[in-house]
């Protein structure tokens, strides 16, 4: 409806404006005047589209018919003025369809215009919105990050700390600038930055998990023990982007665990004494009792001899208690030998350098509390041996312990080095060395024998056990020291 | 009172699971001229005792079922006066604190000396000897005093308090000369030759406590 009435409407207008100016200006102008319901056609057709241009064609034609073109007053065309209309309908229709196509040209260009503009304004709000939304949740995570009771860091590919929280910078009582470069590992204890660094770098080459203990300087100067953990966080093409570290204090945890494993270590010791202790002093009761009665009977009989008379079917009667009770010692004595020589004798095929590795793994939690490291040096290819697993890892075990309680005191390396090798054509050697102060000529002598020790807390039966354990297996064991240490090896016999 | 068996005869009852050393320790002690009885645990000796056992007793400290050391804090619980001593082949010092304190003649370490036991047993029956003896001075005693009448005995406490005779006369409202009497009937009841004499006796039976006022 609007559609057909406006464009009229426009038309209508724009020919009366035409037609009411034409009225006085033709009285003007001598030739006839129709200029001005172009302009009107024009009009209409840019402002109302090619209907309202072709309606202004249409009435400009009725009015110029009527009133210009004699017969005035008529819509009678004479003949003569005939072409005069055509060239006017045909030069009006022209206007209108060159108007209206330039207008709708000019609208589908502005629209466009509209529309992009309105699109970039959208845009631009639904940016600054999501930007806000990145700033907030960046602020959130932030906060979550100083809220976590942990040390939290961010760092760059070469491992260049970006940012840390709070609770970091607190810590150490610094700022992120101390974190930086060679002076982080500063602020690592002098026993653990050697063995963090190895571990950062490898994992910053290799791009894996980092993970280590170590311990980290307060600001108050004190060390406290951290887990320090480390991820790389990786862009979408799979190279690292970050790496993403937290020290979580595990000083608690540390001292509990150091407190349980020296309680383990006193309840060892302890029970191992203990029960060498008690074996002593049972073999103690076992053979003090026949000796109580030995002696009861002998002082008897002594005083049955010496009586007034003497009464010598008592004397004989407590000699032969004598014989039966010295009988029954010499019993114990054999037993005690039986129970240390025949009891569990084992013998099977097993591997020398396995006993060594499986040991070394024992021994590791042991060695790193004492800062000792183990190296083995095993021989390839050695012929399984005909012995007692248990007591051959009991030698090494024993010898191993010996060693790193020798290095306790020194100031350098501590290595404890257990080797082994081939020796001619039937036997095998075991040598457990460390770098120790070693011993004087008297300990020498005599560190073999039972009961020999030197350490205070010592039962000094461990090397007597092991030589016994070694002579056992028709094999031999002895010490000898160098400028570098302490060596003890023993050899067994390759079974054939 | 007086049985076939030689329990009132001193006697060394000794007290080990280990026959031998009981052979042994009896077979010494009879050379000693000793007599001897053994047993091979607390409860046997248990079942075996009767007050007029009389001697010492020798115990071994690790025994089965009750301990030498258990048996003998049963012997203190039950006042049986037997002295003890206590051998063990584990010469502890705590063990041998504790014996002595628990009031253990002597605590021989196995094996031990003839000297040593002998010495023990001599002390131990020294010791047994001594306490019969003041048992039964104490026995006397209350005998005696179980015949005094009601009045003697006011006149004997107020006696050894130390009143003079007026004033138990004053005290008792008798005349002077009545508590003569009363004191001469306890002197002679309690056989008491001197005022100390009957003071000591007194004191016997009962023990001053505290002050004594």
């Amino acid at each position: 409806m609007e559609y057909g009435i406006k464009p009229g409407a426009i038309a209508g207008c724009f020919v009366l404006v035409a037609l009411l100016w034409t009225f006085p200006l033709q009285h003007v102008i001598a030739y006839p005047f129709v200029f001005l319901f172009f302009a009107a056609i024009m009009g209409s057709a840019w402002f109302g589209g090619v209907i309202a241009g072709f309606v202004a064609v249409v009435l400009s034609s009725l009015m110029i018919t009527y009133f210009f073109i004699p017969p005035l007053f008529s819509i009678t065309v004479a003949k003569e003025s005939q072409s005069f209309l055509a060239a006017f309908i045909l030069s009006a229709i022209a206007i209108t369809i060159v108007s209206s196509t330039r207008k709708r040209a000019e609208n589908i260009v502005r629209t466009a215009r509209d529309q992009l503009e309105s699109k970039v304004q959208k845009r631009t709000a639904e940016l600054q919105r999501s930007n806000l939304e990145i700033q907030e949740s960046e602020r959130q995570l932030r906060m979550l990050t100083e809220a976590i009771p942990q040390q939290i860091w961010r760092a760059d590919t070469s491992g260049r700390i970006e940012y840390c929280n709070q609770h970091l910078l607190d810590y150490i009582g610094g700022s992120a600038d101390s974190l930086r470069g060679e002076s982080f590992f500063t602020i690592l204890h002098a026993e653990d930055a050697p063995l963090f660094r190895q571990g950062w770098e490898a994992a910053l080459v290799a791009g894996g998990r980092f993970e280590t203990e170590a311990r980290v300087r307060s600001a108050e100067g004190r060390y406290r023990w951290f887990l320090v953990r480390s991820i790389p966080h990786r862009s979408e093409d799979g190279q690292i982007a970050r790496w993403y570290g937290i020290h979580i204090d595990i000083e608690e945890q540390h001292s509990i665990q150091q407190r349980l494993l020296s309680a383990h270590e006193d309840l060892s010791r302890f029970s191992r004494t203990m029960s060498l202790a008690e074996m002593a002093a049972s073999i103690a009761h076992e053979l003090n009792q026949p000796l109580t009665a030995l002696l009861t009977h002998a002082a008897a009989c002594r005083r049955w001899l010496r009586a007034e008379p003497a009464n010598v079917a008592r004397a004989e009667a407590a000699a032969d208690k004598i014989v039966q009770e010295t009988t029954r010692a010499a019993n114990v004595v054999g037993r005690v030998r039986s129970l240390f020589s025949k009891t569990d004798y084992v013998r099977e095929s097993a591997d020398l350098n396995g006993l060594v590795v499986d040991l070394a793994r024992l021994l590791r939690d042991d060695a790193i509390r004492r800062g000792v490291s183990i190296r083995l040096r095993l021989a390839e290819g050695l012929p399984k041996l005909e012995i007692d697993p248990v007591q051959i890892q009991q030698v090494l075990l024993n010898l191993a312990l010996n060693s790193m309680e020798a290095m306790a005191e020194i100031d350098g390396p501590k290595v404890l080095e257990i080797s082994t090798k081939i020796n001619g054509s039937n036997e095998i050697a075991a040598s457990v060395k460390d770098r120790g102060p070693g011993f004087s000529e008297r300990v020498k002598n005599n560190m073999f024998d039972p009961f020999f020790t030197t350490k205070p807390e010592g039962t000094g039966m461990g090397l007597t056990i092991c030589r016994s354990i070694i002579e056992a297996h028709d094999g031999r064991i002895w010490a000898t020291q160098s400028e570098q240490g302490t060596e003890f090896q023993f050899v067994l016999q390759v079974s054939k | 009172m007086k049985s076939a068996d030689s329990s009132s005869v001193e006697t060394v009852f000794i007290v080990d699971d280990d026959a031998a050393i009981c052979a042994g320790i009896c077979d010494l002690l009879e050379s000693a001229d000793l007599r001897t009885r053994h047993f091979s645990s607390a409860e046997e000796f248990f079942e075996n005792w009767n007050p007029s056992m009389s001697g010492c007793l020798v115990l071994d400290v690790r025994l089965p079922g009750i301990s030498g050391m258990e048996l003998h804090a049963k012997l203190m619980e039950s006042r049986i006066s037997l002295p003890v001593i206590i051998m063990t082949a584990h010469g502890d010092m705590p063990m041998v604190r504790k014996a002595l304190k628990a009031g253990a003649v002597e605590f021989l370490i196995k094996p031990f000396q003839d000297e040593e036991l002998l010495q023990a047993v001599g002390q131990a029956f020294s010791l047994e000897r001594a306490q019969r003896r003041a048992e039964s001075l104490l026995n006397s005693i209350q005998a005696r005093a179980e015949t005094l009448t009601e009045r003697e005995r006011q006149v004997m406490g107020l006696v050894t308090a130390g009143l003079t005779n007026k004033e138990i006369a004053e005290k008792l409202f008798l005349s002077v000369v009545t508590v003569k009497l009363h004191r001469g009937q306890v002197m002679r009841k309690m056989q008491a030759e001197s005022l100390a004499d009957l003071v000591k006796m007194s004191e016997r039976i009962n023990p001053p406590q505290g002050s004594g006022a």
